[in-house]
């Protein structure tokens, strides 16, 4: 297939995420998925903007990405980052529900000569690779499957809260159990472990910002997947991965464990599966814990 | 914003129907039906004073400073699983959060003082300033609003994950990341922080 | 009935040829019973059924037909009046037995000889029908419920006798404002529009309306009903609907709770406030600030134990009425449980969205300035709610069970000649050993107040009530029955309900009041035995008086003459057979059933002797629920022991207990009464017969110690009708439990 839609990297492309973003255009671009960067985009707020700001202002950032997107063309915007698709996703549906959202947004916005008429649909990159390329697709671009590697699903939280089974957000996965992820899995040739905490929470911005308030919900978490018998954990959510990485070690020191299991983007697994390169493609080497002995292993 | 009542008695509504009215998602909360699926559902709802099914009930007990001065509302981590579940459709993590919003502009004591808030403002600053959010940037300014040296501390304890974010590529020392055309940006807050303070005089 | 002409029909198909040798049938017909027997491949298809009727025109008076189960097919094997005879060699024998088996021909062949040997002792029945049946209906009440009624009985063409005992018509919604909602979205209060069903009821000249009036006594029976009002005239009606509603529950009783505080008022006081208009405060302002207490009186063992279930709903109504008012009004309901069953759900959020406040907890005290407090227990702590100008009390209904105005009669008065308690524990002739204490019942209180009817009937004036005072019913088969036949109760005084569901129970209540009365003239039974023309006949040269029959009658159906032998009133008669159970000298019996009817089968069963191997349990089945749920065990193709032998009774009350020693007397190993539930939460269609069976039993054990038998070899079981899965395993414990004794020492005696 061949489809443009508009793209919204987000600031983690940036930084902790760059490799989620690496990895998901290389994988797009064998689907068929051509990206067309929002022009000079900005960002989103994520889950903390509004608290100092309040919600106008918080909504005005979306709002020019927004506009930035829709002067570009009608295509839908498309996020592979959770806080982004839920903010983007959000306002976009307050400036069509509410008429005082979209006046307030449009007011803020003409102080730049900007508007945006609430026209788009904003998409999280999973729903765009279950709905319009789908699953046998992307299996059909492996070449290297990766045989024999156990794989917990993480999906996390906002990437199919609130929105994954409403009428705009795709209905595409269900809130309690999304398949999505161990069909990816799958798809790579890799093996999905049972796993009932694919939504469980890791602490968001909170894990960010007081660590201590939050190590036991990560601790659940890699409890099952060590349980299960996963090698690596595979999300979608650019802080759950960073989180989940970063704060093994902390975890270990808190509870006496001794974890050290990679965490990977589901993109990441996809990239390598499609015989992509390791590193410029997947990124592998950009890992504090270091995925590329288990990858190898099943390859 | 309008001034925020303070309740005289025990279910004095005054405190209730201003949040009902001004609060985001306040509009549904008077259909709390305090089933307590929101506080079963919470990932952090043991470290809270109280659970959200509990804090609403206060609301409408007109128990004011206990509200705006728990520390609920500044746990949601935001996975929205009480949004979800909640069989009367009341957007639970909105309205924590935006009590939160409401005890920093009170100035409820700590409020201000919470590592939320300290946090917030930083993320604001350089979602303001750049246009982008910048990891090192962000993080540095949260903790050395702690102060000197309590930031200091901060910082070295996590400097093992800096170093680590650095090699592998996800954290840049160089100048920040920030959107070619900030000074738009700035132009379209600025009205929006206008339209804020708006409404919240208007109401 | 002139010369017996027994005509026998096997039907070989549905696999029956297949499974049984239909030779060993045929023989044991023309052998043992002297009776040429036909055979066909489809005996319920045309070609069949012609062959009977063609027989039945060529003399035959009465069918034997051995093919399925007696409850299918009643269409196709109907010959009246010739009665037709059914033994079941499908259902009961080769869908639950293996094919090709001795035991199964055996259970076949047992089957068959037990209606050939029951087919002389029974006869198709005469009807009673005597004189004229009025085929009006009075009904009791005029108040939402009543009017509706009328409304109805008359829209089914009949004349209806509206006796009311106010002086005007319309009951407690004349002074109610709005009515709970009942259209959708259900989700507001709406006009009362009384007056407009009132006078639909006045303008409709079927309906006579006597206003001020009560009933001072009610003779008869379902047809004829003789009805004495207080002025004294004497009305005919051939059924009665009870629709006498609901008061509130005392509230002098709820000092608790702070009535007596001025501005703590009833929920039916508030009501009369709303519809006079803006409800005033001590001050004499509009009222700004509300508390509803829910469960004021209901819901507490103290007072009433039962929810009302309207009393929510009619809060949240009254709160939303002040709000519509006053939207800056202050409403509090105070629950424990808020109730709001089905569509109520609509007015609860309507009100949470109007912005009713909803603390749950108990109210502790009030206080003389209306303060009041509460153990809130969702923010977990004591409040005081302060500032209030008036306090709710959301009273509970008490059922118009009795005429609370009348001076109360009770059991055991003049009328009663003193002797007979019908609720008391029953002494079983014949049988030896103390007769055990009567098993603990809850109260059965009649409440305070007049018989409403002061029926002329043995048993009493009332009609039976429940614990909680509501008239006995079986509740779930049959809503709108009391335990007196013809006479059916519906709305408020049936169970706690608001006016939607009261004009609903007052169509399901006509409905019944009219099969009553058509029934009545057709000599026909009600449910559920509808269409059963047979009635009790008494053998007074035998009866000893002993009033077992009158008491033991769960309708009440049996009086005395005047020589206090048993007067039975045959419309007032549901059929169950209790009375039969319970005659110690068995002189009763219908045309179509009696204790013969049940022994002769019992005994035309053959009994292996014990070295053989091969017991017989005897399993008497109620065939309201114990029967189809075997036959749908059959269906199911459920399997259970093949040296079993089912006998249909019309219920577990109808069964001697000559049937018992009878069947331990020719070798039974053991004898299982398969019935429904007794009880307080009574499953019996017959509402008493299962209880009387368990109460029989209970004498049995002493007897069958006397005849050095175990007391375990005769046992009681409950089987509901969705026991298919359940009854074979039941029945197989038995069994197993039997073979466990040993044998039977009576055998071959």
């Amino acid at each position: 297939m061949s489809k443009t839609l508009s793209y919204y990297p987000g600031c983690s492309s940036q930084a902790t995420g760059v490799h989620l973003d690496k990895s998901l255009r290389a994988v797009l671009g064998k689907v068929g998925i051509e990206c067309r960067e929002i022009e000079d985009w900005n960002c989103c707020g994520a889950s903390v903007g509004h608290i100092c700001a309040g919600h106008v202002p918080v909504a005005a950032l979306s709002g020019r990405n927004l506009a930035q997107a829709r002067a570009a063309g009608p295509e839908d915007v498309m996020t592979p980052c959770a806080a982004c698709y839920l903010n983007t996703h959000a306002t976009n549906e307050a400036i069509r529900d509410n008429p005082g959202v979209a006046a307030d947004v449009n007011e803020a916005l003409g102080a730049a000569g900007k508007s945006y008429d609430g026209s788009l649909l904003v998409r999280h990159a999973c729903e765009v690779l279950v709905n319009d390329v789908g699953v046998a697709a992307i299996q059909a671009q492996v070449t290297r499957p990766l045989a024999g590697l156990k794989v917990a699903g993480w999906v996390g939280c906002q990437t199919v809260r609130p929105f994954a089974d409403t009428e705009r957000g795709g209905k595409w996965t269900t809130y309690d159990d999304p398949a999505f992820l161990d069909d990816f899995t799958r798809a790579a040739g890799a093996e999905p472990v049972p796993f009932t905490g694919k939504t469980r929470c890791c602490g968001g911005s909170v894990a960010v910002i007081s660590p201590d308030k939050t190590l036991h919900l990560m601790k659940d978490i890699l409890d099952e997947a060590k349980a299960a018998g996963a090698e690596v954990i595979s999300t979608p959510c650019p802080l759950c991965q960073t989180n989940l990485e970063m704060y093994q070690p902390a975890v270990n020191e808190r509870f006496g464990t001794d974890f050290n299991i990679p965490v990977v983007f589901y993109s990441q697994l996809l990239a390598v599966a499609m015989g992509l390169d390791a590193s410029a493609d997947a990124g592998l080497d950009q890992h504090l814990i270091t995925p590329e002995p288990v990858l190898s292993r099943a390859k | 914003m309008s001034h925020v009542p303070t309740p005289t008695q025990t279910y004095d509504l005054s405190f209730a129907r201003w949040v009902y009215g001004h609060v985001d998602g306040g509009d549904r909360l008077a259909l709390c039906m305090q089933c307590g699926t929101c506080s079963g559902s919470c990932p952090l709802g043991p470290q809270m004073d109280f659970g959200p099914r509990k804090l609403f009930m206060m609301i409408r007990a007109g128990l004011k400073d206990q509200v705006l001065g728990s520390n609920t509302i500044w746990n949601c981590v935001s996975c929205y699983n009480c949004v979800v579940r909640c069989p009367r459709q009341v957007p639970v993590k909105h309205i924590l959060q935006s009590l939160a919003t409401v005890a920093v502009r009170e100035g409820y004591p700590g409020a201000r003082e919470t590592d939320n808030a300290r946090f917030a403002k930083a993320f604001w600053w350089s979602a303001a300033k750049y246009g982008r959010t910048d990891e090192r940037l962000v993080t540095a300014k949260f903790y050395f609003s702690y102060g000197l040296s309590k930031g200091y501390r901060k910082s070295m304890a996590n400097l093992a994950i800096a170093k680590g974010m650095v090699k592998a590529r996800r954290m840049h020392l160089g100048l920040p990341h920030k959107c070619k055309n900030a000074g738009e940006l700035k132009l379209i807050l600025a009205r929006a922080a206008e339209i804020e303070a708006r409404h919240g005089d208007a109401s | 009935m002139s010369e017996r002409k027994t005509g026998v029909y096997l039907c070989s198909g549905c696999g029956i040829g297949e499974a049984v040798p239909m030779a060993a049938l045929e023989g044991v017909a023309r052998t043992e019973y002297k009776l040429e027997p036909k055979t066909h491949a489809c005996l319920c298809g045309d070609e069949g059924v012609e062959m009977i009727r063609a027989d039945i025109a060529a003399g035959v008076n009465q069918v034997v037909v051995a093919a399925c189960s007696a409850r299918v097919m009643t269409d196709r094997f109907a010959f009246e009046p010739v009665l037709t005879l059914r033994a079941d060699l499908r259902e009961k024998v080769i869908w639950s037995h293996p094919a090709g088996d001795e035991d199964t021909a055996a259970l076949a062949e047992d089957s068959l000889r037990m209606a050939l040997a029951a087919a002389p002792k029974v006869k198709f029945p005469e009807p009673w029908i005597e004189g004229d049946y009025s085929q009006r209906i009075a009904v009791l009440g005029g108040g939402v419920t009543g009017l509706n009624a009328a409304r109805e009985a008359a829209a089914l063409g009949h004349d209806v006798l509206l006796i009311e005992r106010s002086d005007r018509l319309g009951g407690r919604a004349r002074d109610a404002s709005l009515r709970l909602p009942h259209r959708p979205p259900y989700d507001k209060p709406e006009a009362n529009h009384i007056e407009d069903l009132v006078a639909a009821v006045t303008a409709e000249p079927r309906i006579v309306v006597r206003l001020g009036a009560t009933v001072t006594r009610t003779g008869g029976m379902p047809g004829k009903f003789a009805v004495t009002l207080s002025d004294g005239s004497v009305e005919d009606v051939g059924a009665i609907v009870i629709a006498t509603g609901w008061r509130p529950y005392d509230a002098g009783k709820l000092g608790h709770l702070g009535y007596g505080v001025p501005g703590v008022v009833t929920n039916v006081q508030f009501e009369a406030m709303l519809k006079a208009g803006a409800p005033k405060a001590a001050s004499g302002k509009p009222v700004k600030s509300v508390a509803f207490v829910q469960c004021a009186g209901s819901r507490d063992p103290e007072h009433l134990p039962y929810c009302s279930s309207t009393c929510c709903a009619t809060s949240l109504k009254q709160a939303l009425e002040l709000l519509q008012a006053d939207p800056a009004a202050n409403c509090y309901v105070l629950y424990e449980e808020l109730r709001t069953p089905g569509v109520a759900e609509e007015l609860y959020r309507a009100a949470q969205r109007a912005g009713v406040i909803f603390i749950k907890g108990k109210v502790k005290g009030v206080d003389a300035d209306l303060t009041v407090h509460v153990a809130d227990a969702l923010v977990q702590q004591d409040v005081p709610l302060k500032g209030l100008d008036m306090v709710v009390l959301a009273t509970g209904m008490v059922p118009n069970s009795t005429d609370p105005d009348a001076a109360p009669v009770e059991y055991g008065a003049d009328l009663l000649k003193g002797d007979v308690d019908p609720e008391a524990a029953i002494k079983v002739a014949g049988f030896c050993g103390e007769a055990p204490a009567a098993p603990e019942r809850r109260a059965q209180a009649v409440p305070p107040g007049g018989p409403l009817l002061n029926l002329q009937y043995r048993q009493g004036p009332h009609l039976p009530v429940l614990h909680d005072g509501f008239a006995d019913s079986h509740y779930i088969c049959f809503p709108y029955e009391t335990r007196r036949t013809g006479i059916y109760t519906c709305g408020p005084v049936r169970r706690p309900m608001d006016w939607a569901e009261a004009e609903e129970d007052a169509q399901g209540a006509v409905l019944k009041a009219v099969q009553a009365v058509r029934a009545a003239a057709a000599g026909s039974a009600l449910h559920p035995r509808v269409g059963d023309l047979s009635f009790p006949k008494i053998g007074l040269n035998q009866c000893t008086k002993c009033r077992r029959c009158t008491v033991e009658c769960p309708f009440g159906a049996i009086d005395e003459d005047e020589k206090e032998y048993p007067q039975v009133n045959p419309t007032r008669c549901r059929r169950c057979g209790t009375c039969m159970g319970a005659c110690p000298v068995r002189t009763i019996s219908f045309d179509n059933y009696s204790v013969e009817y049940l022994t002769t089968q019992i005994k035309a069963v053959k009994i292996p002797d014990e070295f053989s191997g091969k017991p017989r349990i005897l399993v008497i089945a109620c065939e309201n629920d114990a029967v189809p749920a075997l036959d749908q065990a059959g269906i199911k193709r459920n399997s259970w022991s093949a040296h079993v032998r089912v006998l249909p009774v019309r219920c577990l009350g109808s069964v001697s207990l000559l049937c018992i020693s009878d069947a331990l007397s020719v070798g039974y190993d053991g004898v299982m009464l398969m019935g429904c539930k007794p009880g307080d939460d009574y499953q019996c269609h017959f509402v008493k017969g299962s209880a009387m069976a368990a109460e029989r039993l209970s004498k049995v054990g002493e007897t069958l110690k006397s005849m050095m038998l175990e007391p375990e070899r005769v046992v009681q079981v409950d089987a509901s009708i969705a026991d298919a899965d359940r009854l074979p395993g039941v029945i197989d414990g038995f069994v197993e439990q039997i073979m466990g004794i040993g044998f039977n020492p009576f055998k071959g005696f």
